[in-house]
């Protein structure tokens, strides 16, 4: 055989049936079976994955609500007073600005 | 393009200046997919662990989203006190009812966009990340760690990417204004540098530190890294609602929430879910009813809402609105899971041993 002699490949896939493949994907994605395959295979399942771990941390911590963290209370006493005092004004509260003329 | 992750290198290399990392509560359920567990694994103390042995110092945002609470949260009450109890406002300058969540920067910045004339509504209070910077470069400066506040860098890992532009936004300054009147000089921003979830795992990959091999530390001296289960569920929808309540109960009635799960305000199923609570006041007997929203998947959720409260008619008081399906845990600086909806790596969640979800 010459050297530069063309061989055809071992799987042959004609004109049409590359289009008949191209048509069976495209109705895959169009007729919603994709979404339908979402419900079957759980795609969703690590979202609820990590919900379950936060809340698993919740359950695990020893206080569960935020006026009984001790650090935090402590700060308040030795700096910044009480919620909402001047100083907590200053530094954890902010205002918003009118950014309609951006649209 | 400056990559963020070699940013951050490079002050964890500079010994003058102290690094400080503020990962927030989605962070720890999802950082160890990165490194081959399972989605919503808590992986804190490996993180603490990693953050450590890179050099990091810690301040959890699950203790400033427990000071958001407290800041949000007495907010909130001020306005209870005041509009269902008839209470003098104590010179306070109240917003309306209802009151917003402020800690989604998307959802911020769609007010600001959209429903400029609905910013009072919003509450007041940084979110947390922003707390904790304000917080760190302060207090955090002067009294734990006893550096000068210019020589301190604050990273925020969030599962966020919208967090980024709100670590830039200019008014964020607060620690830098709290030390010039104190007579110094230095402008810079509260928190330095944002990294994402999967910034924060590429961080550690370059630093060669794996999370599963690194010795776990508890930080147990450490105040800011001490944390309740309230400030945990910030992460996922209802759960800034759900800690809010706990609080505001306590602060109302006097006693503890009985049953702390909320369950009317869990679940990602329904795009706005409602609930309301009812306590009595300890100060005068009276009992009052606070109706509150949960809305998350904003695009599709939120706009009827802000039509009826235009309108006046809005039976709420307290709304909670987050951008993302789900809440933060599903944001999007999270790792992109497999069985997730990367149309790229689609195919793998196909296969058997990719379902457990590492990658």
């Amino acid at each position: 055989m010459a050297k530069y002699d063309y061989v055809e490949k071992a799987v042959k896939v004609t004109r049409r049936e590359f289009l008949a493949i191209l048509g069976v994907g495209a109705a895959f994605l169009f007729s919603g079976a994709a979404l339908v395959s979402n419900v079957v295979f759980d795609r969703n399942k690590y979202i609820k994955m990590r919900a379950a771990g936060i809340y698993k941390d919740d359950e695990k911590s020893p206080k569960r609500q935020s006026h009984n963290n001790k650090g935090l209370n402590d700060m308040y006493a030795r700096f910044a007073g009480e919620p909402l005092s001047p100083l907590a004004e200053e530094l954890f509260h902010t205002h918003y600005i009118d950014r309609s003329k951006l649209l | 393009m400056v990559d963020v992750v070699d940013i951050v290198k490079a002050k964890l290399k500079d010994k003058k200046i102290t690094v400080v990392a503020a990962p927030a509560p989605s962070v720890r359920v999802a950082l160890g997919e990165e490194f081959g567990l399972a989605p919503g694994e808590i992986v804190t103390k490996q993180m603490y662990g990693a953050c450590e042995e890179a050099g990091f110092k810690i301040l959890d945002v699950n203790y400033a989203a427990d000071h958001t609470i407290l800041e949000e949260g007495m907010e909130l009450i001020a306005k209870i006190r005041h509009y269902m109890l008839g209470e003098d406002a104590h010179g306070h300058h109240l917003g309306p009812v209802p009151q917003f969540t402020s800690c989604c920067p998307a959802w911020v910045r769609f007010v600001e966009l959209y429903y400029p004339d609905l910013m009072p509504n919003l509450s007041s209070a940084k979110s947390p990340m922003m707390m904790a910077g304000a917080l760190a470069k302060t207090y955090g400066a002067e009294d734990i760690w006893n550096v000068q506040p210019e020589n301190m860098f604050v990273v925020g890992v969030m599962p966020c990417t919208a967090k980024k532009f709100e670590a830039s936004r200019p008014e964020f300054n607060s620690a830098a204004n709290y030390w010039k009147k104190k007579g110094r000089s230095a402008d810079y921003p509260d928190v330095d540098v944002v990294l994402t979830t999967r910034d924060f795992a590429r961080l550690f990959k370059e630093l060669n530190i794996d999370i599963t091999k690194v010795k776990p530390a508890d930080e147990k001296d450490n105040p800011f890294a001490e944390y309740t289960g309230a400030g945990t569920i910030f992460g996922n929808t209802g759960g800034v609602m759900e800690a809010a309540l706990r609080t505001a109960y306590f602060v109302i009635t006097g006693e503890e929430l009985g049953i702390l799960d909320f369950k009317p305000v869990r679940g990602y199923e329904k795009g706005v879910k409602e609930a309301s609570v009812t306590m009595k006041d300890a100060k005068t007997g009276k009992e009052i009813t606070v109706n509150v929203a949960v809305v998350h998947n904003m695009k599709m959720n939120i706009r009827p809402l802000l039509e009826e409260i235009r309108a006046g008619k809005s039976p709420y008081h307290f709304i909670e609105v987050m951008n993302c399906p789900a809440g933060c845990i599903n944001g999007g600086g999270q790792p992109i899971n497999p069985m997730g909806t990367s149309w790229v790596d689609k195919w793998r969640a196909f296969l058997p041993w990719e379902s457990k979800g590492g990658l």
